[in-house]
């Protein structure tokens, strides 16, 4: 069967992918989406695994969906609805707690019965990395230039990017240039000095990478995701309704509305090129369908080492996407509860189950976790960021039941010997103990669980290495070198290629950006 | 009192450069030593008879054109060009080995891949490029960012720009993508032997507290290259002291003063503007100019005072990573150690490397270190990596500038000294097994000794960690990369400032472009 009427095809339909196809139906472009699973969402899905329980399976929070997505594409209309998330709650190994709101003088209350030198810092530190975020937030929003061309389009981007600069005062350009190159431990650790408070935060840093927080460059991460914003306001995290499923199946009907047609269950086998340029792709199951443009928001190996002949690629960009990192370093755990988690450090409140509660004691216990993972071993005692979305929507679980999310790090991808039955089930079973120190019914509650290492994350999305944010956000792999240097724009050396993925500036999250991006540059090609 | 036009805080090699240079202008200089030698860590010293040895850094070499500026082959310098091979101890002692020939150095990789071997020769002419180009940036002096930019100071900024972009846009973006790399990713874009690969990985961490898979450690990699103009140190005939003796010499005979055993105890400012400095015996002098080739947080927070600084200012000083974790190990034998000829390092795999370093992290002594291991006749020298100056004793942790802090400090390291000897000969004597019978004495210096015998704060020989946040302009603070301070006339010449780190002598040249 051949079918030669699309303008544009996507491969994959994650978050990005539908992004760059209902920017691309709203232009008036006929486009399909091409999704290998029989639902559309890549790694942000709900899924009933356990039947009444709906998991939030891989991401589970949201705050980097960029609001000019949002109001393009008529989201709320389409059922997105996003509820913060007001707390995040560290238990500590003393059998008090550390709490951070969504309210900056109540955290600052909470921080001042720890510390109040910590209280004091907490201000200024506030309102530095605001600063910072907002310094930074136009990078994110600029296509990054090629600074070894001479090319008038580069050296425009390279004098605009300098125009950027010459707007910051100096006191931002410092702290970018430090904030880009730092640990976040160093970082924190010229502000605070209480552990539990150092080791949350700390967290925010190594979220999606393979390093520890005392790895150099960990505090990029950190602020990456202190860019955060809903509703315009930074750095509030939210959970989408429905979970973060509920944000594919809005951007979904948004692109259906805007005419875009999706196909499940339709696994691209190759991208077909002729002439040099990408005329179509052919499907596991012999179809071939054809356009006049594809968009790949596959990550950056799939996307230019399996879909197409390295013949039609340079050697040097086939050698940086075979030594692009995007070694998955973390894993989910998703259980349905029975009944709620008794904190021990807060036995009598469940205001702490609205928000995140992060086993996270200090720096170095997250330290240790990452020194497991990088000899091969998943973390013994690992840091566990967890949400209870039944809290928040109550149809997430039964009446009177919940359902609780893990994210869990470290776990290799490579761990020695490879991942097996036995592997996951230990991995599950560190989790659930280390829950279990500070939370001592855990065991009891569970009803189910759904374990998912970075192998998991791989064969069920199709992110290689199980990375979340397609390649890890490394200082070498970010701006004009994300994921290679030259090819940096979302054009490909293949005419009518584009990569629309995570693994393409600005980088990972549930952000949309890179799918926007390619949109916009297919259409300015004139596909 | 005696007024001077430049007193030189620290005779080191960057201050005699500095003085050397002001003199030869017709200046009036002094340089001021603590020690009863001159040298600072560019030293040769004896222990006891037939027991001398290059206690700090087994070799180095300065920038030829400051050799040639200060005429120092006039006074007795005489660089040994003769570079010796680079050898990695393998515990079959089929080692391998790095030669100067480049083809023998080839057939030695062959034996771990093909591959690997092939690659050697593009990747000696790669790092060349990358040693061209961090010559010229350390000769540039960083500007400070945007809003204080003069034009002459933009200009070689942009001249660096463009000899980065002069190399054509492959090498160009190989040399900016290695910087933020971690010394494996850096090596395994060329190689594939995980032997191979550690070799050449442990320069990146040489003399740091990173592993080798810390960000910023590529840029550590292609810095000590540049340094050492290859995998191998150069050594000095007679010893690298003969640097600062010929250095010395030539302040002597252009017309400068110095004086050992003249330790600085505060430099006096008033309103910004310091008038001179109070030795420990209590003796003022005066000089128009104060250069200090010490290292910037002893400057700042115990010779100026942070009473004389602004808030912020005495805070990022505060917040620099110094950090050291070196330790040196000198062995007097008779001979029968056994140990060849060359840089010797014990560096087996990434992994191992790695490993050694998380002893670092924890403010532990590594007990398999990664070592550096040099002979000069019948001593042996050991660099040992990693110890931490900062010793973890299991008791909560104290602010380390605290009083209390050093106390502990000191007797923690006294107790671990025979630690670190023990470690060093047993890992070196499963490679050479009768290494520990031909020791007749032996002399070693532990991070607080590197501190409180030479004055580097927390033993850091860099005088603050390279790291990506401590490097171009942003070393040592932001804002302050161009060797000047919030003191008007007092200017910093020393490793801690861009440029330094290294016996090139670059920080102490550079500093005069600045000078008042």
């Amino acid at each position: 069967m051949t079918n030669n009427n699309y303008d544009a095809i996507i491969i994959g339909g994650g978050h990005n992918g539908l992004v760059a196809a209902a920017y691309l139906a709203r232009a008036g472009k006929k486009v399909v989406v091409l999704e290998r699973r029989h639902m559309v969402g890549g790694a942000t899905i709900t899924e009933e695994i356990i039947p009444g329980f709906k998991f939030t399976e891989f991401s589970y929070v949201v705050s980097l969906l960029r609001p000019e997505i949002i109001r393009d594409l008529k989201l709320p209309q389409h059922g997105l609805k996003i509820l913060p998330l007001p707390s995040t709650f560290t238990p500590m190994d003393n059998g008090d707690y550390i709490a951070g709101w969504d309210d900056h003088d109540t955290t600052r209350r909470e921080i001042y019965r720890h510390s109040p030198k910590d209280a004091e810092a907490y201000d200024e530190y506030g309102r530095r990395m605001a600063r910072l975020a907002k310094a930074i937030k136009p990078i994110l929003g600029m296509l990054p230039p090629d600074p070894t061309s001479l090319s008038p389009k580069d050296l425009m981007g390279l004098l605009k990017l300098g125009q950027f600069a010459s707007t910051l005062t100096e006191k931002e350009l410092y702290g970018l240039s430090k904030i880009m190159t730092q640990s976040a431990a160093d970082m924190l650790e010229e502000w605070f000095e209480t552990d539990a408070l150092l080791g949350t935060k700390s967290a925010s840093g190594i979220i999606g990478t393979f390093l520890g927080p005392r790895s150099p460059s960990t505090a990029y991460v950190l602020l990456h995701h202190y860019m955060g914003e809903i509703d315009g306001a930074f750095r509030a995290w939210g959970f989408a309704k429905g979970g973060t499923g509920g944000i594919a199946e809005s951007i979904a009907s948004s692109a259906r509305a805007f005419g875009a047609e999706i196909r499940l269950n339709a696994t691209v086998k190759q991208v077909i090129v002729k002439g040099g340029r990408a005329v179509g792709v052919a499907l596991e199951n012999g179809d071939e369908i054809y356009a006049k443009a594809v968009l790949s928001s596959a990550d950056p190996f799939v996307t230019f080492l399996k879909l197409v002949d390295q013949k039609y690629l340079p050697d040097d960009l086939t050698h940086s996407i075979k030594k692009f990192r995007t070694r998955g370093s973390s894993g989910k755990v998703n259980i349905a509860l029975s009944e709620l988690p008794k904190f021990t450090a807060l036995p009598d409140s469940n205001v702490l189950h609205r928000g995140a509660v992060s086993i996270s004691p200090s720096i170095d216990y997250i330290e240790r976790a990452y020194d497991d993972a990088k000899y091969g071993r998943f973390a013994k005692e690992p840091y566990v960021d967890m949400i209870f979305p039944s809290m928040i929507d109550p149809d997430m679980a039964p009446p009177g039941k919940h359902v609780m999310s893990c994210f869990v790090q470290y776990a290799p991808y490579d761990i020695e010997g490879g991942w097996d039955d036995t592997k996951r089930e230990a991995f599950g079973e560190a989790v659930i103990s280390t829950i279990e120190r500070y939370a001592p019914n855990i065991r009891r509650a569970i009803i189910g669980k759904q374990v998912l290492t970075p192998l998991d994350i791989e064969s069920i999305s199709g992110i290689t290495g199980g990375n979340i944010f397609h390649g890890e956000l490394l200082l070498h792999q970010l701006f004009f070198m994300r994921p290679a240097t030259k090819w940096s724009g979302f054009r490909t050396p293949i005419k009518g290629y584009y990569l629309a993925g995570s693994g393409a500036h600005p980088g990972g999250g549930i952000m949309g950006s890179p799918g926007k991006f390619a949109a916009e540059l297919a259409l300015k090609d004139g596909i | 009192m005696k007024t001077y036009d430049t007193i030189i805080i620290g005779a080191g090699h960057n201050g005699l450069v500095a003085a050397a240079y002001l003199a030869k202008q017709g200046k009036k200089v002094l340089v001021l030593e603590r020690r009863d030698i001159v040298g600072g860590q560019v030293v040769t010293e004896s222990f006891g008879d037939d027991f001398t040895v290059d206690s700090l850094h087994a070799g180095g070499t300065l920038r030829p054109d400051i050799v040639k500026h200060l005429n120092l082959a006039s006074h007795g310098l005489v660089v040994d060009s003769v570079r010796k091979p680079f050898i990695s101890l393998q515990a079959d002692s089929n080692h391998l080995v790095f030669d100067v020939d480049p083809a023998k150095t080839v057939e030695s990789i062959k034996r771990y891949s093909e591959k690997d071997a092939a690659n050697w020769i593009p990747f000696l002419d790669f790092m060349k490029k990358a040693t061209q180009f961090i010559e010229t940036a350390n000769a540039t002096i960083m500007p400070r960012l945007p809003k204080g930019f003069n034009l002459s100071e933009g200009m070689a900024l942009a001249e660096l720009g463009l000899d980065l972009r002069m190399m054509g846009g492959k090498d160009m973006m190989r040399i900016v993508r290695g910087i933020p790399m971690t010394a494996d990713e850096f090596v395994d874009e060329w190689f594939e032997s995980d032997v191979v690969k550690a070799a050449i990985a442990s320069l990146g961490i040489h003399g740091l507290t990173l592993g080798v898979y810390g960000a910023g450690t590529g840029y550590t990699l292609m810095h000590n290259w540049s340094n050492r103009g290859g995998l191998s140190h150069v050594s000095v005939q007679g010893g690298i002291g003969k640097i600062t003796e010929a250095l010395a010499s030539a302040v002597k005979s252009l017309g400068g003063e110095i004086r050992t055993g003249a330790e600085v105890e505060r430099i006096q400012v008033d309103m910004y503007t310091c008038k001179g400095v109070v030795l420990k015996s209590g003796e003022e002098i005066s000089a128009k100019n104060i250069i200090s080739a010490a290292d910037p947080k002893h400057t700042f927070l115990t010779l100026v005072g942070a009473m004389n600084l602004p808030p912020e200012f005495v805070w990022n000083v505060q917040s620099i990573k110094m950090r050291g974790s070196v330790a040196k190990v000198h062995l007097l034998t008779d001979g029968k150690h056994g140990i060849p000829d060359g840089t010797v390092v014990v560096a087996p795999s990434i992994k191992y490397l790695e490993q050694a370093y998380d002893a670092a992290k924890y403010h532990q002594i590594s007990e398999k270190p990664y070592l550096e291991v040099t002979t000069s006749g019948n001593v042996v020298s050991i660099h040992f990596q990693f110890a931490a100056y900062a010793l973890n004793s299991g008791v909560q942790e104290l602010a380390p500038a605290s009083a209390t802090a050093s106390r502990r400090t000191s007797e923690l390291w006294n107790e671990k000294r025979n630690l670190v000897e023990k470690i060093a000969i047993d890992t070196l004597a499963e490679y050479f097994p009768n290494l520990k019978s031909s020791i007749v004495n032996r002399k070693s210096l532990t991070p607080l000794d590197l501190e409180q015998t030479y004055g580097l704060t927390e033993g850091d020989l860099n005088h603050g960690q390279i790291m990506l946040d401590q490097f171009m302009f942003m070393r040592p603070i932001p804002g302050w990369s161009n060797h000047k301070t919030p003191i008007d006339n007092l200017y910093l010449c020393g490793s801690g400032v861009h440029g330094g780190g290294g016996v090139s002598g670059t920080a102490g040249r550079n500093v005069m472009k600045v000078l008042k």
